[in-house]
């Protein structure tokens, strides 16, 4: 009997290497990268749609398309932003961190985070290929309908349509299998001493956001199907001539797309006060009070939805009812906004690039959720909707309060993921480049609203022009101004400063305690949390 | 990871933080929520909701139905008057291996990341015990416990 070691037994760095690891990986960092590489692509592609919208609304008149094409870019673009870049985007953050904050060497379900994530780009093609087939004669381009599909003109539209409804299925399909993941491996998998109290705020953002997405997906799928069989299979669910109420779609579509909005933001909002608490160098503040916050937003999101639609007509008892429940949500995030700020007050801070997009985003997203608040009023609703001002009020909220959010965790684990620093200067230019040209997009756009401006027109009144050309100019400069953040963060892939373990000083957190970047299977032995 | 006297038993398996109880609960509740939507909004007419939630709560039951065959997968030792016995338990699988006490040898291979293996063997043939289950640090006491056990076969 005797104890010998032996050197160089490393069977757990073995993968498939080139195209078969990208195909066929169930390995939690290799998907999280598919997902956010997904994300940054069509987040180009959606901006670039946006770009050619900006670009025929910079004078009245119609210089650049026709209108259908325009209501057609409209339509893609926000379905695109919403869910082939900003829902992957926080997908792919879950995939790269929940297994790494909590202690487990993967997800729980590998495979079917693979399958997962390989619905993605069939959607995205099911989408933006309508697009093409008009180029060649078949059918009349994507659907013109907005993101929200509302009949009659959706059951009157063209193929887009149906390409639409079929690549929501397969988004559908793939949140589910995301949230089925994240909320078994949460529970599950957690290193031991990790109670559900000490788990890091980014996982109780995203098992709120797993429970919101199966409460309200297979709504959303429904509707699309009943749509669908309207159209082609001779049903009148939302026809009023043969019996059907339009309306119901409005109040289907929107059980689903109201908690969509909180979908998008609860991942943001768990892992902007680990960002805060890093560059403060103090613990966060409230920890138990934004965890209850979360889940009471998380309740809420499904239960107001019908603010959307106020002037559709609703009796009054339930126009109440919708505004003062919308209003109640600002309770609990005024709890979140409080425990942010106090989480830096008198704290150390400094401010690199993912501190820096931090604090601009508590400040623009805190002026999208007062906004909403206007909105959230029927009276004053009953003049805002479907105008310009909505149009800003939710761009304060996804793109500030979505996309900066994603533009901060991106600096923010970088260098973690890939054992580079990024270019500090670089990063900083881009926020102040983001920030700026994002207001100047959006506060005239404010104004538009207030004026009058409808939304989803490519033709406009000579009295909205000169607010529309700033609009325009800065959206230009907005979009540009990302090409830095590509280049920013392939450059950092690429090589620069190596990273240390921990990154940030003050940061903490079972994921800084692993190499920069971390071993292709991580913790395969359990850490212990005290 | 445990240990009993007499024949001297070491466990290494999976840390479960969620209980088999726990699992029922979870399921129930997502039963709960996603038919009690499903069935409210098939009550105002949008019963093609219901197929889409009965498929979801499938895809539920199977993924929990997967982790849980696998929530009893451990590696065992035990150490039994002239044999050292290592079992494999995966599912409804068991490996076992079997080697003579005087002959067994406890190996610690390092690892390229400077972590151990502890493999168990004799004559050429190695297994490895506790994979994923357990710490370097339990790794090394095990090694050390078993070098003493093992050779206390009087």
């Amino acid at each position: 009997m005797s104890t010998t070691t032996v050197a160089h037994h490393d069977e757990h760095a073995d993968h498939p290497t080139g195209i078969m690891r990208w195909l066929t990986t169930t390995n939690h960092k290799d998907i999280g990268t598919m997902y956010l590489t997904f994300s940054l692509i069509m987040f180009l592609v959606g901006g670039s749609m946006i770009l050619g919208i900006r670009a025929e609304l910079f004078q009245p008149g119609l210089q650049l398309m026709k209108p259908d094409f325009f209501n057609q870019l409209i339509g893609v673009h926000a379905l695109i932003m919403i869910f082939a870049a900003l829902m992957p985007a926080a997908t792919g953050f879950a995939n790269w961190m929940i297994p790494l904050q909590i202690g487990a060497p993967d997800m729980a379900l590998p495979r079917l985070n693979n399958w997962g994530f390989w619905l993605l780009p069939p959607s995205a093609i099911l989408l933006t290929l309508p697009f093409t087939l008009a180029l060649f004669g078949i059918g009349d381009g994507a659907l013109a309908t907005g993101w929200t599909f509302y009949p009659p003109l959706s059951v009157q539209g063209g193929i887009g349509v149906d390409f639409a409804i079929f690549a929501v299925h397969l988004l559908g399909i793939s949140s589910v299998l995301g949230s089925i993941n994240i909320i078994v491996t949460l529970f599950n998998m957690r290193a031991p001493g990790m109670t559900l109290m000490k788990m890091p705020m980014f996982a109780w953002g995203w098992l709120i956001t797993a429970f919101l997405l199966i409460a309200t997906i297979p709504v959303l799928a429904g509707a699309v199907t009943m749509l669908l069989t309207d159209r082609h299979f001779g049903t009148h669910f939302f026809d009023a001539a043969g019996g059907g109420d339009p309306i119901m779609f409005q109040h289907l579509f929107w059980f689903f797309g109201h908690p969509e909005v909180y979908i998008l933001l609860l991942p943001v909002w768990g892992f902007i006060p680990q960002i805060l608490q890093t560059f403060s160098r103090k613990p966060m503040y409230g920890y138990k009070a934004q965890v209850y916050s979360l889940w009471a937003i998380g309740a809420l999101a499904v239960v107001v939805w019908a603010h959307h639609f106020f002037t559709a007509g609703m009796p009054v008892p339930a126009l109440l009812y919708f505004m003062y429940s919308t209003m109640a949500i600002s309770l609990p995030l005024a709890v979140l906004f409080f425990c942010w700020i106090k989480t830096m007050w008198r704290g150390s801070m400094s401010f690199e690039t993912p501190m820096l997009f931090t604090v601009g985003w508590i400040i623009l997203f805190g002026i999208g959720g007062l906004t909403g608040l206007v909105l959230a009023d029927v009276a004053a609703d009953a003049q805002y909707h479907n105008s310009y001002f909505v149009v800003a009020h939710f761009h304060y909220t996804l793109f500030a309060g979505g996309i900066m959010g994603i533009m901060a965790g991106v600096y923010y684990w970088l260098p973690k993921m890939t054992g580079h620093m990024y270019n500090e200067k670089l990063g900083k230019l881009h926020f102040w480049l983001t920030a700026i040209s994002f207001n100047l997009t959006f506060i005239p756009q404010f104004f538009l609203g207030l004026a009058g401006m409808p939304r989803r027109i490519p033709d406009y009144a000579l009295q909205f022009a000169e607010f529309n050309m700033i609009s325009t100019i800065a959206a230009f400069v907005l979009g540009l101004s990302q090409l830095l953040f590509v280049y920013n963060i392939v450059s950092t892939i690429k090589g620069g400063k190596k990273a240390t373990d921990q990154v940030w000083e003050g940061a903490e957190g079972l994921e800084w305690t692993l190499s920069s970047p971390p071993p292709y299977h991580s913790f395969t032995e359990q850490p212990t949390v005290k | 990871m445990s240990e009993l006297n007499q024949d001297v038993v070491v466990i290494a398996k999976n840390n479960n933080s969620l209980s088999p109880k726990g699992f029922i609960w979870l399921f129930a509740s997502i039963v709960a929520i996603t038919l009690t939507v499903a069935l409210g909004v098939s009550v105002v007419g949008a019963w093609f909701v219901l197929p889409f939630a009965g498929l979801e709560i499938l895809a539920f039951a199977w993924a929990f139905h997967v982790v849980i065959l696998h929530y009893e997968d451990h590696d065992s030792i035990t150490i039994n008057g002239e044999h050292v016995i290592i079992e494999k338990h995966r599912y409804k699988q068991v490996e076992k291996f079997t080697f003579q006490r005087y002959w067994a040898k406890v190996i610690l291979r390092s690892n390229q990341d400077g972590s151990h293996a502890l493999m168990i063997g004799s004559h050429g043939k190695e297994v490895e015990f506790g994979q994923r289950f357990i710490s370097e640090e339990q790794r090394l006491h095990i090694a050390t416990r078993l070098r003493l056990q093992i050779k206390n076969n009087d």
